[in-house]
């Protein structure tokens, strides 16, 4: 008996088998693949020149290296001709970032991710709905953006701005959306509309994450998947790549750790300069499978430095306090690279050099709970010059552990400014920045919030301009905001009140019959009720969807040509349509399209041609590289010199066509791009000449003193709340899902590896709460609850539980506090606190059927 | 250790597994879409709690692991239902995994799987648990692998 249904045979892709390059929908490592589809009812043979994959099947595969083929690279989809199609997808054996054929077990499931009436994705979306009363009704997209656009404009027309028009979108590539749903949703917000209440997928404002490294100078993608293996150090702070970004981490950091690129650093590192296996550093409350596999493979080159929650920023101010003090530095790169003025300041706030050493890192033990010894060894590593003189490389790597930890803007500015302080960015082994979690794929018109508070911003909540009442239409585009947005449980209360509300009004004597009416009686009813007409537009009926008004389908990954780069290479590729989306499904940017087109004729109607030719943005895009294009003539003027390409935007590929693409394949170019001869050229690595600041110099900050827990969270450590809630709860994501699990819920592997949200706690604390392994428990304080599966584990220290942040079925977003950075409006999702009880009873299927093995133990 | 001499029994029908003790054991739990030969891989007598046995299976090409876990396991059988047996190459690029500190670990890139609950991979790499290989035991304790439930990696199928 097995509860998941195996397969000992897979269909072998014929010689004729139509043949795509793709990139994985998931991460942000984005692996290459290769997709084989061809109709059902013929099959290749065994022998290499009797089917697609060229590869003789008749013996069995040799292990790392070979034709990686499992149960889940198959399926069986239905073409808009009617007939059903195999499709294959399975690792690309030519890309420079999976080698070997290697990929994860999300990338694994691309094939039975895709849509089919036969399989759980039936589930997908396949035309627009309309909530009428308590049911959804299937409507046309003429008719849908008739009363969307309806709405829309007697907003506008009654406000004589766009202030009550709220969206909530995706900025990110992957995952079906890329350059050209960037550049669609953009150009309907920006261009079409004036929106300025606008958030990101995972956030509630419309910001830069990383604000604090991009006001110096620095973008957060600027290193190679190759500076991990030529690396001396890799420092993974707040990052745990083996689970979210797996094939980065066993492709190009465990070789390193294991010394297996010593000839790769031979020949690609200075003459004469020392090499050896790499070491590592990991920053971070729990005892993660990144750390743990160092461990294994390395004890005496791996540290763990495990700071207090929120304090990271005066770690990386310590460690880079021992740099000073032992003179790590280079002068001259100080003088020559970075704004000697501004450095004084973050000598005075970040290093303290007015304060005597002893002192400072007495202080600093304090807070951060670090030892002295254990950031004076950090800071050997990072930056002690190696045997003659060489400067030590080392690749700093951070990502949702810095970014949404409290302070977000001092954070990531502290982390940056260690590594720069050692030059550590820039050259071949060394960089500092995101791992990422997502690829990426931003082109927009530009956006309506400059930076953080010292340039312009901050920027709007956005969440919280709903949930205080403001606000008429509410636009929420492939993100999940009943999962993702912090302090959620007040929000998903406030917004289901509100947009109740509105529906409420709409069955008063009965719903309209007729589309004006049906637009008349929602504008009246927004100014009625106060409530709020909800529009979502996703793949499936997600949970946000089930309170919209208006829900419209979109078009996933592989159902249509797209863009994007990956974050650890900036590598841009195409990623080929394979299959049709399902019923009358569309890209984003299409539907952004015929939404201008419908304002358009809506304002051209009344005569109003300015307007309507705002909203024309798209009537000339007719296919996906249309849109492409059309993006990528936005960027400034790249046919300059290599020593300039500091001054670019990251995303940058002006010039770049999806012939060139093609040609290149899974080669695919390096972001920026720039044009020499006619002809688009990659950037390897960024910031080897200049930094990206007006004067090309690193532009140092003074960090803010320690000041203590914000008081959405100090409240709970004082008094009778301190012994209520008495546990520290640190939150992330797992290895095996993806995300929200939009996809995810639907796949039987993923649903009996992780049948619901969990968290980890130490057997000590468990043993005191009387909880096992496969137990339920109760987590909630003040903001929410929630009920998670339970995974005894010395991952987490005692007195700390570590909760997933999103399952389908649960969210450790709704203990989060509403608590944002002031400087740039960057939650803390990371650190609260909360009781947690045992469940009484158990779900003893679901105890036998998953596993509660240690996942952080290897040895 | 190896079954270097295996012996391969007709395979089939209800015939041969007649021999098998207790008729519900007799019965595949999952509908193989090939034909299996049945081979000897041990015998329960001969088997310790956490000591691995590795054989051939379904055909000398591929490794089996065989081990005794010594509680109740997804598809056991024996008197506890804790003997199992899984195919040991990884399903994630195909290293062969080790049987260690009652887990499969692969050590490659680390997936680990769980061997009471099928070999469910609970973390790493892999997509998919490692092929459970379907057993059956005969009056004199000889334990017999029957089946493969699931692809052994590096195959377009598993025979």
């Amino acid at each position: 008996m097995s509860n998941i249904g195996r397969r000992d045979a897979l269909p072998i892709p014929p010689t004729n088998a139509e043949v795509k390059n793709t990139v994985c929908q998931y991460c942000t490592v984005g692996c290459g693949y290769k997709v084989y589809t061809w109709p059902v009812g013929s099959q290749g043979g065994l022998a290499a020149n009797q089917n697609a994959f060229g590869v003789d099947l008749r013996n069995p595969q040799n292990p790392l290296g070979g034709l990686v083929y499992t149960e889940t690279m198959h399926s069986i989809v239905t073409r808009k001709d009617g007939r059903q199609y195999h499709v294959v997808i399975v690792p690309a054996n030519d890309s420079p970032i999976n080698f070997k054929r290697d990929h994860s077990s999300r990338g694994a499931t691309n094939a039975v991710a895709t849509w089919s009436d036969a399989r759980a994705t039936k589930e997908r979306l396949k035309y627009p709905l309309l909530r009428m009363g308590d049911q959804f009704q299937v409507i046309t997209w003429d008719e849908a953006l008739a009363i969307l656009a309806g709405v829309a404009k007697g907003i506008r027309d009654k406000d004589g701005n766009d202030d009550n028009i709220v969206v909530k979108a995706f900025d990110h590539g992957g995952s079906g959306a890329g350059f050209e749903n960037n550049w669609g949703v953009g150009s309907l917000f920006f261009k079409g509309f004036s929106v300025k209440h606008i958030g990101i997928h995972n956030r509630p404002a419309y910001n830069s994450e990383v604000w604090g490294s991009r006001e110096r100078g620095v973008h957060e993608l600027n290193y190679d998947a190759i500076d991990a293996r030529l690396a001396d150090t890799i420092v993974l702070w707040g990052a745990n790549p083996y689970e979210t970004a797996s094939v980065f981490y066993t492709e190009h950091m465990q070789p390193n750790i294991q010394g297996a690129t010593l000839e790769e650093k031979q020949r690609n590192l200075s003459r004469g300069e020392p090499v050896e296996a790499g070491y590592m550093i990991v920053v971070d409350p729990r005892r993660t499978s990144s750390l743990t596999i160092a461990e294994n493979i390395a004890k005496d080159r791996t540290l763990h430095l495990r700071p207090n929650l929120g304090t990271d920023y005066i770690l990386a101010n310590a460690i880079a306090r021992v740099m000073w003090e032992r003179k790590y530095y280079d002068q001259r790169f100080l003088e020559t690279r970075t704004d000697m003025a501004k450095f004084e300041e973050y000598k005075e706030k970040s290093l303290k050099v007015g304060t005597p050493y002893a002192q400072f890192m007495a202080e600093v033990e304090r807070i951060t709970g670090v030892r002295r010894a254990d950031i004076e060894k950090a800071a050997d590593w990072i930056a002690k010059p190696k045997a003659g003189g060489f400067a030590r490389r080392t690749l700093t790597i951070y990502e949702k552990g810095i970014i949404w930890n409290m302070k977000n803007y001092d954070q990531v500015a502290a982390i940056v400014q260690m590594a720069v302080l050692g030059n550590n960015v820039g050259r071949a082994g060394t960089g500092c920045g995101r791992l990422g979690g997502h690829q990426e794929g931003y082109v927009r018109p530009p956006s309506p919030t400059p930076g953080s508070i010292y340039n312009g911003g901050p920027p709007v909540n956005v969440d919280k301009y709903l949930t205080d009442g403001k606000g008429k239409l509410y636009w929420v585009i492939g993100t999940n905001p009943y999962l993702s947005t912090p302090n959620n449980q007040l929000f998903r209360k406030r917004i289901r009140e509100r947009t109740k509300a509105l529906s409420d009004f709409l069955g008063q004597s009965g719903e309209p019959g007729t589309t004006q009416e049906w637009v008349a009686k929602i504008l009246e009813g927004l100014d009625a009720t106060n409530g709020l007409f909800m529009v979502v537009q996703d793949l499936y009926l997600i949970h946000t969807a089930q309170d919209a008004h208006l829900v419209l389908p979109a078009s996933a990954w592989g159902e249509a040509n797209q863009t994007s780069i990956n974050c650890n290479s900036r590598l841009l590729r195409l990623y080929e349509k394979f299959m049709d989306p399902p019923g009358q499904a569309k890209q984003d940017w299409e539907i952004c399209k015929l939404m201008g087109l419908k304002m358009a004729e809506l304002y051209r109607a009344e005569g109003k041609e300015e307007e309507a030719k705002r909203f024309e943005f798209g009537k000339n895009w007719r296919t996906d590289e249309d849109v492409f294009l059309d993006g990528g003539n936005s960027y400034p003027n790249n046919a300059i010199p290599a020593s300039e390409e500091a001054t670019l935007p990251a995303e940058c590929y002006k010039g770049v066509t999806y012939a060139f693409l093609r040609q290149v394949g899974q080669q695919g170019i390096r972001t920026p791009v720039r044009v020499e001869n006619g002809k688009p050229v990659g950037t390897l690595r960024r910031y080897s000449v200049k930094f990206g600041t007006k004067d090309g110099k690193f532009s140092w900050y003074g960090t803010d003193d320690w000041e203590g827990y914000p008081e959405e969270v100090a409240k709970y450590l004082e008094g009778e709340k301190a012994q209520k809630y008495p546990f520290w709860m640190t939150t992330g994501r797992a290895q095996a899902i993806w995300q929200t699990m939009y996809n995810d819920r639907f796949l039987p592997e993923k649903m009996n590896t992780l049948p619901m949200p969990y968290i980890e706690i130490h057997p000590q604390d468990a043993q005191r709460l009387g909880l096992r392994g496969g137990d339920l428990a109760q987590v909630w304080n003040e903001e929410g609850n929630g009920t998670f599966l339970v995974y005894v584990t010395d991952s987490v220290r005692p007195g700390m539980i570590f909760a997933l942040q999103y399952h389908h079925l649960g969210t450790s977003n709704s203990m989060t506090p509403g608590y944002t950075d002031p400087k740039t409006t960057i939650p803390w999702y990371k650190g609260t606190r909360v009781a947690i009880r045992k469940v009484r009873g158990a779900l003893p299927d679901l105890q036998n059927s998953t596993s509660f093995l240690q996942q952080n133990k290897f040895d | 250790m190896v079954v270097s001499r295996r012996r391969v029994v007709q395979v089939l029908g209800g015939v041969t597994m007649a021999s098998l003790t207790g008729a519900g054991k007799a019965q595949f739990w999952f509908a193989p879409s090939l034909t299996y030969p049945a081979i000897k891989v041990g015998n329960v007598n001969n088997l310790k709690n956490n000591e691995p046995v590795y054989f051939n299976y379904p055909d000398a090409r591929s490794q089996g692991i065989l081990v005794k876990l010594g509680r109740p396991a997804i598809g056991g059988v024996g008197r506890e239902r804790d003997i199992v047996a899984f195919s040991a190459a990884c399903t994630h690029m195909g290293c062969g995994v080790q049987y260690k500190g009652g887990r499969f670990l692969c050590p490659c890139h680390y997936s680990m799987f769980d061997p009471a609950k099928a070999a469910a991979v609970y973390q790493g790499l892999a997509s998919t648990g490692l092929p459970q290989i379907q057993l059956g035991i005969a009056q004199n304790g000889d334990i017999f692998a029957r089946a493969v439930n699931g692809l052994i990696w590096g195959r377009a199928r598993n025979i």
